[in-house]
């Protein structure tokens, strides 16, 4: 299974039918590397034959329009409706990801997102686990979707 | 005369975008009634008339399975319709929604089109 393309098309999908927006995909990354500048990160844990955490990376500006966009209104500051707009973004990615493993004969649980806001923190793993990460483009700034994961194989 | 149409999702700003694609679909509606987990829909059913039930399956609390498991068992609000709003759409999950009520499910993420084409024969 392509993890990568399965990242750029669920995550693709999600902001093509709910926000109206057609985003840029840069280059999938294994393993280390592409990390962004983040205001603000939503993650769900994911169980099952797949183990692992699903988690979005936004800086302010990027995380502030994609809410505004979601709800249709001008967003000045990162409060609640931020965390929960971004965390919901997470949760249907995972979701998309979920059907592609599913095609490929892996059952994942989906668990409930959340968000953390703030610079001075960073989002671990598993030993071992392997990284995916895909770098999106939205109003010429860049946002982060990462799947760290264990296979149960 | 509208229906009455109660949302349930732990995300405000899902509930906010359901609200929203039920007024782009055209359906005709008078009150959009919330709920953050099944305990809260379920006090909503007991206290408000309500017509339909949009739910979620994962929440906190009390997930969209249980909030139709109990629902089931309460004859007041038993043959309310519901339909899922979920990003789970695995045969297993949605087809135990299915043997507790519900009527379908809509896949997160969702245009206004569809909500029409599921919940329009309703309305």
């Amino acid at each position: 299974m392509d993890v990568g393309k399965a990242i750029i098309e669920g995550t693709r999908e999600v902001f093509s039918t709910m926000l109206m927006v057609e985003l840029e995909a840069g280059d999938p990354i294994e393993g280390k590397g592409g990390d962004v500048e983040s205001n603000i990160t939503s993650m769900l844990g994911l169980g099952k034959d797949i183990r692992g955490m699903l988690a979005v990376h936004c800086p302010g500006s990027v995380a502030k329009a994609i809410t505004g966009t979601f709800l249709g209104m001008e967003v000045e500051e990162i409060d609640e409706d931020v965390k929960d707009a971004i965390g919901e973004i997470a949760n249907m990615v995972a979701g998309n990801l979920k059907i592609s493993f599913a095609e490929n004969g892996k059952d994942i649980e989906l668990a409930i997102p959340s968000s953390i806001i703030g610079t001075s923190f960073r989002t671990g793993g598993m030993f071992g686990a392997k990284r995916v990460a895909v770098p999106f483009t939205m109003n010429n700034e860049t946002f982060l979707v990462e799947l760290k994961y264990m296979d149960s194989e | 005369m509208g229906k009455n149409v109660l949302l349930v999702d732990d995300s405000s700003t899902m509930r906010k975008i359901v609200g929203r694609s039920l007024r782009q679909a055209g359906l005709d509606f008078d009150n959009i009634f919330e709920a953050a987990d099944g305990i809260e829909a379920l006090e909503v059913l007991e206290n408000e008339h309500v017509d339909i039930v949009l739910s979620d399956i994962n929440m906190p609390n009390m997930d969209g399975i249980s909030f139709l498991r109990e629902k089931q068992s309460r004859d007041n609000v038993k043959d309310i319709p519901v339909f899922m709003i979920s990003t789970e759409t695995g045969d297993d999950i949605i087809g135990e929604a299915k043997s507790l009520g519900a009527l379908g499910a809509i896949k997160k993420p969702f245009t206004p089109d569809k909500v029409n084409e599921v919940l329009g024969p309703l309305m």
